[in-house]
């Protein structure tokens, strides 16, 4: 142990992984964090190893899975028929599939806007706003070129303008807390209503179409601004989202900079004592958050929506949050969680026509799938 | 905390296998319906409301109409969604019908036109029919809009709300300026000016079709403007009327009957009955004959035509008989051929848009864009 480990200063629940300070890592050697615990899981026994991972998940998710149809049947649901339609809707079938694909794209950028934040100790809870400012930022570059340049140049522009608006509302909380110690947490989310009355001012009044007859939309994006179709409704929203979840991956892992970002999170005042600048380190990382965020915003708007609406992405930001607290904040884990999550939502179509059950209660089934995922690592912990 | 880094590989293997498990022991009941479009006896019909199916308003009238198709065709699979937003999830959602083999989709809120007309762009087999709106120039052969003359019982309503106010000041919350919210608080308008010349309507757009805390907010500002009659146009009426009910005012219903709400002050409303209008369409499209059918354009029902989907609601305690004869009459003139915007009709601004002797065409009706004299509240 070559720094001590004094009690951490602030905030008692911090979600990022510890390791490397802890484990005596040299300040210069910047994938310590993952291979110091793949190591030592490596090390033990099989039947500490995979196996027993499998069985934990396994009883953990199965839990879920009964807790929920016990749910679906005190609502006068059958559960079989229920889980059935929804594995059918989300994954049973091409179009499904695709679906679940396109909710993915979003959800996991929005879940990388956690989990940059997450790895320096910060709680970025504004997603669902950052991706609304993401959308509009999107919006107000498609508005503003038309058709003035060639597709490729527009779309680039829209997704720079929906990135850095995304980066822009992330920085109120970052700079909240660098200049006057807010929480993060709370500015963050209490931007996110914010965010909501602006999109809403937006399409009620100088964006709207004026031949919607009155229905509060915006003008639709010219299609310069749209993102280019794989398949079907399957936008490459998808790829951009597993490009950025890979590109993050490699930014915390193998930089210098994900280095620091993990000691400031594991340990803000081991990373002062080793003169890391933990503000600088800090704000950089909520506005990438938040840029991430942003380009949530821009592939909903550009490769689904087509315009602005008063309730786009209502959850996205949230449901992202969730994702990413499900992969431990690890992005390519994230990919995983945010594909996981889409599937519900997106299940959520059979869930209402098989069962005549609202929407809604598929977000019992997340939550129920949070609780079992953080109940387990907490047992996990304790071992 | 110290959060592990355990694999969560394994545990979404767990999750899509405990899935694939529940969905492999039941087998695959609903895989062979897809691609059966047409077919005879085998025929699939979608429903997507916007709002809850018991919301006391324009979704459970819609689900009860589907409910009606369910009952009049038990060989046909109604599938039904609720909550569907008018965002492009609605595009997911029927995409998801059309999966589970829809020959047949009634998107029944207003905000869904859009995604109905690029649905069934995509879809040739499948028929989108759409509730309220107008497919205007959209030559599809699968696509029409469908709708009732809802201004006339609303008309109609607004005479028993012009005999009941003792203010001259009605109070009107609804949705969004849209032509639809427009005519009818305009019919209302005319409806109470017909017999007290000197009644205002004081208007609350909540910007949504169903909130019930704006929808509170707004029924309580127009109390305190001293309206003592309560009407409305969004999807969930329960608020508003009960709001209405315990400030000891009175309450016009739309959508659906909500006397139950409010036994003292209801006067009236206007309700939907979908039953025979949907079975109709379903029949026309068993039948192929929906391709160049009054269904394939914008299919419009009134008094006129004599089998108008949206009527009068019960009469409460309040209306006194002398009333419910002007109202018998109004009615009559509407059947007859009249309309409730029978000139002279003038906008806020004096401005005559009905001259004596003219009347809108339904068509007319449906792109009104202002408000008559009379009418407290802008358009923007």
């Amino acid at each position: 142990m070559s720094l001590p480990a004094p009690p951490r200063p602030g905030h008692g629940a911090d979600p990022a992984p510890s390791a490397p300070v802890r484990e005596g890592a040299e300040p210069s050697g910047p994938d310590l964090a993952t291979t110091a615990v793949d190591a030592a899981v490596d090390a033990a026994p099989w039947w500490r190893g995979p196996a027993l991972g499998v069985a934990r998940w396994s009883a953990a998710l199965g839990a879920a899975v009964v807790v929920y149809s016990a749910f679906l049947l005190a609502r006068g649901a059958d559960p079989v028929l229920a889980l059935t339609a929804m594995w059918d809707s989300a994954l049973g079938n091409p179009t499904g599939f695709g679906e679940t694909l396109v909710r993915t794209a979003p959800l996991l950028l929005a879940a990388l806007a956690v989990v940059v934040p997450a790895r320096a100790g910060l709680f970025n809870i504004g997603g669902e706003g950052q991706v609304l400012l993401g959308a509009i930022g999107a919006g107000w570059m498609a508005f503003r070129l038309g058709d003035s340049l060639p597709g490729g140049f527009t779309i680039v522009l829209v997704a720079l303008a929906g990135a850095a608006a995304g980066l822009a509302w992330a920085a109120v909380p970052a700079l909240l807390r660098l200049l006057t110690g807010t929480s993060e947490a709370i500015s963050s989310l209490l931007l996110n209503y914010v965010a909501g009355f602006l999109l809403t001012w937006l399409v009620f009044s100088p964006w709207k179409d004026p031949s919607s007859l009155g229905q509060a939309y915006s003008q639709r994006l010219d299609p310069n601004a749209s993102l280019p179709v794989l398949w079907s409704r399957v936008h490459i929203g998808i790829i951009v989202a597993l490009v950025a979840a890979g590109a993050v991956w490699f930014l915390l892992n193998r930089t210098t900079w994900g280095f620091r970002l993990s000691v400031v999170g594991g340990n803000s005042e081991a990373a002062r004592r080793a003169g890391f600048r933990v503000s600088a380190l800090a704000v950089v990382a909520m506005l990438v958050g938040g840029a991430l965020a942003g380009l949530a915003g821009v592939v909903e708007v550009t490769g689904v929506e087509g315009r602005l609406r008063p309730d786009m992405m209502a959850g996205f930001g949230y449901i992202g949050f969730l994702a990413s607290w499900l992969s431990r904040h690890h992005p390519l884990k994230a990919v995983a969680a945010s594909f996981a999550l889409a599937a519900i939502a997106v299940g959520g179509f059979g869930l209402k026509i098989s069962t005549g059950l609202s929407g809604a209660a598929v977000n019992v089934l997340m939550a129920l799938v949070l609780l079992a995922v953080l109940g387990f690592a907490q047992r996990k912990e304790a071992t | 905390m110290h959060i592990s880094r355990t694999p969560i590989r394994a545990g979404l293997l767990a999750l899509i296998a405990a899935l694939a498990l529940v969905a492999g022991a039941c087998g695959d009941d609903n895989g062979g319906t897809a691609a059966d479009a047409g077919a005879d006896g085998d025929v699939t019909v979608g429903f997507i409301f916007v709002g809850p199916k018991d919301d006391f308003g324009y979704n459970q009238a819609a689900y009860e109409g589907s409910e009606a198709v369910a009952e009049a065709f038990p060989d046909i699979e109604v599938l039904q969604a609720e909550n569907v937003p008018e965002t492009a999830e609605a595009e997911a959602g029927m995409q998801n019908m059309i999966d589970q083999g829809a020959d047949l989709i009634f998107a029944t809120s207003f905000g869904h036109l859009e995604f109905a007309a690029n649905m069934a762009e995509q879809n040739p087999d499948v028929v989108f029919v759409h509730q309220g709106g107008l497919k205007d120039d959209l030559e599809l052969d699968n696509l029409g809009t469908f709708f009732g003359t809802v201004y006339e019982p609303v008309y109609t309503a607004g005479i028993a709300a012009g005999a009941a106010s003792e203010t001259g000041k009605v109070g009107y919350v609804y949705a969004f300026p849209i032509p639809q919210t427009l005519a009818n608080i305009n019919a209302f308008t005319l409806g109470a000016q017909s017999v007290n010349p000197e009644i205002e309507t004081i208007t609350v757009a909540t910007g949504g079709w169903c909130d019930p805390a704006q929808q509170a907010q707004a029924a309580q500002s127009l109390i305190d403007e001293g309206v003592d009659v309560l009407t409305q146009h969004q999807d969930c009426t329960k608020t508003i009327v009960e709001a209405a009910e315990q400030a000891g005012i009175y309450s016009v219903g739309y959508h659906a009957d909500a006397s139950s709400l409010a036994p003292e002050g209801w006067l009236t409303g206007s309700e939907w009955d979908w039953a025979d209008l949907y079975v109709d369409i379903v029949q026309t499209v068993i039948d192929g004959d929906f391709v160049g059918s009054a269904y394939n354009g914008d299919f419009r029902v009134g008094l006129q035509t004599g089998d108008n989907p949206f009527v009068q609601s019960t009469f409460g305690p309040a209306v006194s008989e002398e009333t419910q004869a002007l109202i018998d009459e109004a009615r009559q003139s509407f059947i007859d051929g009249g309309s409730p915007f029978s000139g002279p009709v003038s906008d806020q601004g004096g401005v005559v848009v009905w001259a004596e002797g003219e009347q809108p065409t339904y068509d007319e009706v449906e792109t009104m864009d202002f408000f008559v004299e009379g009418v407290v509240g802008s358009t923007n």
